[in-house]
């Protein structure tokens, strides 16, 4: 098995990447060309997720891949924010220490609570 | 399962994938399965990027062996000295794309790896590896 990678930007503000299969030295040329479309639709600021429920397996090819695409983002004032790592691609993150915990959410549900309210906070008076 | 591959990346993904046939056959779990490709790709591949600066041809042993739920492997290369063990471990800041990224990979076949053996003689690099089904790997 490949690498399929789907995506969807209903919105400036938020593009959300779907991943699946294995991202690792045979296949991160193809998620870098694929994130070379999504990333110009993304305001500054703007919000990147990724979804990892189908990720099978991740090795460092595909770490870092995924660290440039963090640091492209970051250096726009945006973020991304990784949703549901499977047991393998877990296993690498901690490892490596790859990503703040805080950016990585077990699912859609957790993220939209804090997407929620991070607006919440942003939209409230004096907030 | 025993493979000879050449020095080209096409052919470390062959192999990968020969290797998960072999251990799904011989009914490891899939978390050791995984734990088993990971250090492959990253050893075969940081070899066939590195291990020939001059660019010759060369050749790649992988044995593997399934024991009692134990994996065993073993690795041959002709590639230039190159002994994993002796790289520092990279400094890791808790935010991958902060730091100048290098040494992920073997740093990852060593933490996974429950124990990893390097010798040269007179055929090259050899490196020997035990996974253990149970074990975590050391944060």
């Amino acid at each position: 098995m490949t690498l399929i990678v789907r995506s969807e930007s209903p919105s400036p503000d938020r593009s959300t990447v779907w991943l699946e299969g294995r991202l690792d030295a045979a296949t991160y040329a193809a998620f870098d060309e694929a994130l070379r479309d999504v990333t110009p639709l993304l305001d500054n600021g703007g919000t990147l997720v990724i979804d990892l429920s189908a990720l099978e397996y991740i090795s460092s090819a595909g770490l870092r891949s995924l660290a440039q695409l963090r640091k492209q983002v970051h250096d726009r004032d945006g973020r991304t924010l990784l949703v549901n790592p499977q047991p393998q691609v877990k296993k690498v993150f901690d490892i490596v220490k790859a990503v703040p915990v805080a950016e990585v959410f077990a699912s859609v549900g957790e993220l939209d609570q804090y997407l929620d309210h991070m607006q919440r906070q942003m939209t409230a008076p004096g907030g | 399962m025993r493979l000879r591959i050449p020095n080209r990346l096409e052919d470390v993904f062959l192999a990968l994938d020969r290797a998960e046939g072999a251990l799904d056959r011989a009914e490891v779990d899939a978390s050791c399965r995984a734990d088993v490709r990971l250090v492959l790709e990253e050893l075969l591949v940081n070899t066939v990027r590195h291990g020939y600066p001059d660019g010759r041809d060369g050749n790649i042993d992988i044995r593997l062996e399934v024991e009692a739920d134990v994996v065993h492997l073993e690795l041959r290369d002709d590639a230039m000295p190159f002994d994993p063990l002796q790289r520092e471990p990279p400094d890791l800041p808790g935010d991958i794309a902060r730091r100048d990224i290098g040494g992920l990979g073997l740093h990852l076949a060593r933490s996974i790896a429950s124990e990893f053996h390097y010798a040269r003689d007179a055929h090259g690099n050899r490196v020997v590896i035990r996974f253990d089904p149970s074990d975590e790997p050391a944060l």
